[in-house]
């Protein structure tokens, strides 16, 4: 497999804006939490800093964005059009799995001229929760988590470690902000803030967390304002 | 669907092709303008004050003109960081001239060894444009241009820099081109004259052409054009300025023999005109005055010389040759 | 996609015969001729709502400098550009990219409006843009601030040229968008008094004007509101050029001439009335236009005293 980092970045068009992104999804019992950093870059200036790149398909279908911001605009742009077509002319609201089969045609038909990457997750009455995960160049891979962006590879090990079957909400919500402040903290075209969101049957519930307040892990006494410093209990006069 | 217009320059574009290349590059271009203009007993060298890399300004107040004895001053331009260098090591070798001779280095002399020195680097060079003003022994005021390897001239006026393509050619219709200068000046810039002598221009033509030192440039062939022109100069004895038609029955016109305050003037004009159209020069300006020891000071001193918004300040001397040296500041639009 | 495309036959969108005639001759000569760049701070933000007690509004805010390469095209450009009554772009990148795809857009929302019976959204003409730019990817090379007041509220966007979009309570574009950005990040309230919206960008533009090579001049202000738009054309003017310390008016007679010949180009001249408003009519004299009497003419333009 060639490193997410150098497909990602060498596709890019010289000067334009970049998603180097921590993107996941990972479905629990009754449905999924998407997540994402909020930083968008030009070459090293953060074009914005509180992005949302958790992009809204349909009711209870939101996609992770990765890669080329112009790319995964255009195409998102295009399967939310989609997704209100096949609404109008079935009368429900469309799988989950055939979103992602839209974005995977998409992405796969025109991958000479794209760099997207993205995360398909939501909730539909067939199989619950889904998570689909369309790489680089095309192909959709239904996974129980998916981890996506120039930051994920930092934090492969955590979630294999980490994530277990049989979750609820709440446990699942913390995986995910846990997975991508780990992620924020390593990749350099990662940060700001996370935005999640949790998709079930009855709600699309958003979660806003602002870059002071992002769950810390060991950073060493010598880190300026780090945890090791802050817990210390302080001396007496 | 149709995502994308049919644009034939998506199929070859130029960032898609071929491997990029680094290497590291040790030069950047810090911008800005400097300028020199010779009078007849007095010599002006002027610069702007900015320094910027790319868009951006590194200091809004970097100097570029030095005063390297009473009667020569250096402005540097290009490579900021090379141009502080090389002058550093024109001012050592200028003392170690004074601790052995007992007196301060001639200006003829200064720009042979400015030459030998820029050619020493003729494979690293300093990237940087330089040029001398000041008094020679014989009295005058003169003016000498270097290209980065050392190639020299004398000359009356030049603008090096960013914006020397909008000022050089202002100066040419002003002041003058100094036709005179760059034949007799190179071989013997010692009895260089200004007085304009049909004789004395056929005489230096025809030792140009068959003595000048080959160069790297096609400033031979170059050569050969001036060469022309100065005799179709000498066939119509009038000309003033370059384009420019004299009136008539007006004394003929002197290179380098504009007065002090008419120089002056042309050199601020030059510097807020060339901080107009062009992005990199702004700030300030400081435009350092040689005179000749017993000249009169009274139009560059005296009651009303100055405009508004402008400085003077002498600057002490270092030997005891009588030249005179003073320095003139005024603010550039910081825009 | 079929491979025939605007090249052959059709009139529409742009014509790329040029193309191939163009990279060879910037393969020949060193590369192809530069196109006028607006080196530029552009600016936007939202003010008014919530317990401000105004009418939440736009303000953006543009310098007036453009340049090709490091010299100064333009002192004193236009960069606000109108695309409809309730919306103004600001524009940076190329200049012509930028003043064709505002006016495109405005024409097709004028259409819009007209087909829809009222007034278009911001959120439309964004959408307009970023489809278009996104179909060249990146070639157009337009970089934009968009802003405006419709029905759902006040609106500010920016669309890169490749065609991503952000939407944000305040913005900056241009290569002087970082010196105009280090003062709306220390200083953007929610909320802001109209006055203090002005204040701020124009004093975020003036960063950009004196910080950025590439912006200059003036600062240009707009301010739309669901009351209309204001437009502040040179808001503020701080680089106003002196007087020069010399005149430079030529002689009359300073240019050199070989040959002069004078001859009259009106060799016969026969002045008829066919038809309309100048037709002979009752009452009223016609009169035929004298010669001369324009700029250049027996008493025109007088080019030196």
């Amino acid at each position: 497999m060639e490193g997410i980092n150098t497909v990602d970045l060498m596709r890019l068009k010289h000067g334009e804006v970049n998603l180097g992104t921590s993107i996941m999804a990972v479905r629990f019992e009754g449905g999924v939490v998407i997540g994402a950093d909020t930083r968008t870059t030009t070459g090293s200036y953060i074009a914005n800093r509180v992005t949302d790149k958790l992009t809204h398909i349909h009711d209870r279908i939101y996609c992770c964005r990765s890669g080329s911001a112009a790319d995964t605009q255009a195409v998102a742009d295009a399967v939310h059009q989609h997704a209100q077509l096949y609404a109008a002319i079935y009368g429900e609201r469309p799988p989950v799995a055939t979103v992602a089969a839209l974005f995977e045609k998409l992405c796969y038909d025109n991958k000479d001229q794209l760099s997207a990457g993205i995360i398909v997750a939501g909730w539909d009455k067939e199989k619950g929760g889904s998570v689909y995960n369309i790489p680089l160049g095309g192909g959709t891979f239904q996974q129980p988590w998916a981890i996506g962006g120039s930051g994920s590879t930092y934090v492969y090990g955590y979630c294999d470690a980490t994530y277990q079957e049989g979750w609820g909400e709440a446990e699942t919500l913390q995986f995910v902000k846990n997975t991508l402040a780990l992620a924020m903290a390593r990749d350099g075209s990662s940060g700001g803030c996370i935005r999640m969101c949790v998709i079930t049957e009855d709600k699309v519930e958003r979660h806003f967390v602002p870059g002071n307040e992002l769950p810390r892990f060991w950073e060493g006494k010598e880190v300026i304002g780090g945890l090791a410093q802050t817990t210390k209990p302080v001396a007496a006069a | 669907m149709a995502l994308y217009a049919e644009h034939p320059a998506s199929a070859h574009d130029a960032h898609a092709a071929g491997p990029t290349q680094h290497a590291f590059n040790p030069y950047s271009d810090n911008g800005g303008t400097i300028l020199a203009i010779a009078g007849k007993d007095f010599s002006v060298i002027a610069g702007d004050t900015r320094q910027s890399e790319g868009y951006s300004i590194q200091t809004r107040y970097a100097r570029k003109v030095w005063q390297l004895t009473d009667n020569a001053v250096l402005a540097t331009n290009g490579f900021a960081a090379d141009g502080k260098n090389f002058v550093k090591r024109v001012k050592q070798r200028l003392e170690w001239y004074q601790h052995a001779h007992h007196k301060q280095m001639p200006l003829r002399a200064i720009a042979r060894m400015i030459q030998t020195m820029l050619y020493g680097r003729r494979f690293f060079p300093y990237y940087v444009y330089n040029i001398l003003g000041g008094i020679e022994e014989d009295g005058s005021g003169a003016v000498y241009s270097f290209d980065p390897v050392g190639s020299y001239e004398r000359e009356a006026c030049r603008a090096a820099g960013a914006a020397q393509s909008l000022v050089q050619p202002f100066l040419d219709n002003q002041v003058s081109v100094g036709i005179l200068l760059h034949f007799s000046s190179h071989r013997h810039p010692s009895i260089c004259s200004f007085v304009p002598s049909a004789s004395l221009r056929k005489h230096t033509i025809v030792t140009n052409d068959r003595q000048f030192p080959p160069r790297h440039d096609n400033s031979t062939r170059y050569l050969g054009v001036f060469a022309m022109e100065a005799l179709s100069l000498a066939l119509t004895p009038q000309i003033y300025f370059k384009n420019q038609v004299p009136e008539p029955g007006a004394a003929p016109f002197i290179p380098g023999n504009l007065p002090l305050s008419t120089v002056l003037g042309l050199v601020v004009d030059s510097f807020t005109s060339a901080t107009e159209r062009h992005i990199e020069v702004g700030d300030g300006l400081e435009v350092f005055v040689v005179m000749n020891k017993g000249r009169t000071t009274d139009d560059l001193l005296g009651e009303g010389q100055l405009a508004e918004g402008m400085e003077i300040e002498e600057l002490g001397a270092l030997g005891d040759g009588g030249e005179r040296t003073f320095l003139v500041k005024r603010a550039l639009k910081r825009d | 996609m079929a491979a025939k495309g605007p090249v052959e036959g059709s009139s529409i969108g742009f014509d790329f015969s040029n193309y191939a005639r163009n990279e060879f001759l910037g393969q020949r000569l060193n590369g192809l001729p530069k196109a006028t760049s607006t080196g530029t701070t552009i600016v936007g933000l939202k003010f008014g709502g919530g317990d401000s007690g105004e009418e939440e509004g736009i303000c953006l805010g543009a310098d007036t400098r453009a340049t090709g390469g490091p010299i100064v095209a333009d002192k004193n450009c236009e960069k606000i550009h109108y695309l409809a009554p309730h919306m103004r772009c600001c524009g940076a990148g190329t200049a012509a990219d930028t003043e064709f795809v505002t006016n495109l857009i405005s024409s097709n929302l004028e259409l819009h409006a007209l087909s829809q019976g009222r007034p278009a959204r911001i959120v439309t003409a964004m959408t307009m843009l970023k489809q278009y730019l996104f179909r060249y990817q990146g070639h157009v090379g337009a970089y934009l601030v968009l802003g405006g007041v419709d029905s759902t509220g006040a609106h500010l966007f920016t669309v890169h040229a490749h065609g991503s979009t952000d939407k944000l309570p305040y913005v900056t574009m241009g290569s002087g968008s970082l010196a105009a950005m280090a003062v709306f990040e220390s200083a953007f309230k929610q909320n802001m008094k109209r006055q203090e919206a002005i204040d701020l960008v124009s004093r975020a533009i003036r960063s950009g004007v004196f910080n950025d090579l590439g912006s200059g001049s003036n600062v240009d202000v707009a301010v739309i509101t669901k009351a209309g738009t204001e437009m502040l054309r040179n808001y503020e003017m701080p680089n106003e050029r002196g007087v020069k310390s010399r005149n430079y008016k030529f002689r009359r007679g300073t240019t050199a001439w070989t040959k002069e010949s004078i001859r009259s180009l009106v060799v016969s001249e026969d002045v008829r009335i066919t038809s309309g408003a100048g037709k002979e009519q009752p009452g009223v004299e016609v009169r035929p236009v004298a010669i001369g009497a324009g700029p250049g003419g027996e008493e025109g333009m007088e080019v030196d005293s």
